[in-house]
């Protein structure tokens, strides 16, 4: 109660702050594109030599035009994973789960773990053409193993295969990828991370959009994996885990 | 008020009213993981406020999808590069969130408190 004056005070000034954002010019709402935006979005898809050869405007950007500035950020959150893996030098106690989840719980989580990952592989695969691509459709790779941890439990995960350092090798290879892609124009004669001309528009007569395709593959397993490892590290390790019944 | 005001003002709004809380949380609360939910919340509007930025009133996504579209794209497309920026930006700030609660797991590990007022070589 004591609270209620301070709070309903601020969100009043919020809303006399947006409102003058909004209509007094403070920050110019736009109502038309800045040259940079109208730039991409002209050249994107029939740009000659600037095109991406993608309709998809903003994945042109991340690997395309601006595709330097999406490396390093990738390098920025891959040590931001690297550093949590290092981090995690002590043991972690293992507990005994004194419930497990219900049937339908665990039931429901097999159906949806699998419905996820074939999604997940979708807004990936589609990236160059529909909203999605590599980062979104690998932070949806890494919500199916995290399902998988909560209903289950953590040694039901490392059994079926996917171990903590089988995630840090997909991981890797993921990377590995990303560099092979960023450096293969190089030694053909062209530009670091350059697109178009070395790369093929179409494959097998389906738009792939040259090199989109490729960083969007990769940057999904990097992704994923990588979010899969530290969730694995996070998870805390249960001594009494139930085998499923097949 | 028309509807594109009311529009922008509830874009605005919420973005700096998701800032005031997360800045309210991190100010306010003890707790570790309270304190990362707050810093959470703080990037939530900072995301809101710049693709809000880019967008304008009654266009469609960036994606030439359509003829007309393929044709005028910068009379009927909002702006991609915001959009473009925010969308790492979302994914490096899951991992640093991530990385956060690794490290209050072994704040946790070394003291057996999360709150931050008890840990004393905080201090100085």
């Amino acid at each position: 109660m004591k609270r209620t004056l301070p709070l309903l005070l601020i969100l009043a000034l919020v809303v006399v702050f947006a409102y003058l954002f909004a209509t007094k010019g403070v920050i110019s709402a736009p109502t038309e594109l800045r040259p940079l935006g109208k730039f991409y979005l002209e050249k994107c898809m029939i740009g000659g030599d600037f095109a991406a050869g993608s309709p998809e405007a903003v994945t042109s950007i991340l690997w395309d035009y601006r595709g330097l500035d999406t490396l390093f950020e990738t390098s920025v959150f891959f040590l931001a994973i690297i550093g949590s893996l290092m981090l995690f030098s002590f043991k972690v106690k293992e507990v005994v789960r004194e419930q497990e989840l219900t049937l339908v719980v665990r039931s429901v989580t097999k159906i949806a773990a699998v419905m996820i990952l074939a999604v997940s592989a979708s807004i990936a695969l589609h990236g160059h053409l529909t909203p999605g691509g590599g980062f979104q459709g690998g932070s949806a790779l890494a919500v199916a193993p995290l399902l998988v941890l909560v209903a289950f439990s953590r040694k039901i995960l490392e059994t079926s295969g996917l171990s903590l350092k089988r995630a840090i090798v997909i991981r890797s290879l993921g990377l590995m990828g990303i560099l092979l892609t960023a450096l293969l124009p190089l030694t053909l004669g062209g530009y670091i991370m350059q697109n178009l001309p070395i790369f093929p528009k179409y494959i097998a007569d389906q738009l792939t959009s040259g090199s989109l395709i490729f960083y969007n593959v990769f940057e999904y397993l990097a992704v994923g994996a990588g979010f899969t490892a530290v969730f694995l590290l996070i998870s805390i390790p249960e001594k009494n885990f139930v085998e499923e019944e097949k | 008020m028309n509807p594109e005001a009311l529009g922008k003002v509830i874009f605005y709004g919420s973005s700096i009213a998701l800032f005031l809380i997360g800045l309210y949380i991190i100010l306010v609360k003890r707790n570790l993981i309270k304190l990362i939910l707050g810093l959470t919340f703080i990037e939530s509007g900072v995301n809101l406020f710049l693709v809000s930025i880019g967008y304008v009133w009654g266009r469609t996504a960036p994606i030439l999808n359509k003829p007309e579209l393929m044709e005028t794209p910068s009379k009927l497309a909002v702006d991609p590069v915001p959009q473009a920026l925010v969308l790492t930006a979302i994914v490096i700030g899951v991992a640093v969130t991530a990385m956060a609660l690794a490290i209050a797991m072994l704040i946790y590990d070394k003291y057996g408190t999360l709150n931050i007022s008890k840990i004393k070589e905080l201090k100085w």
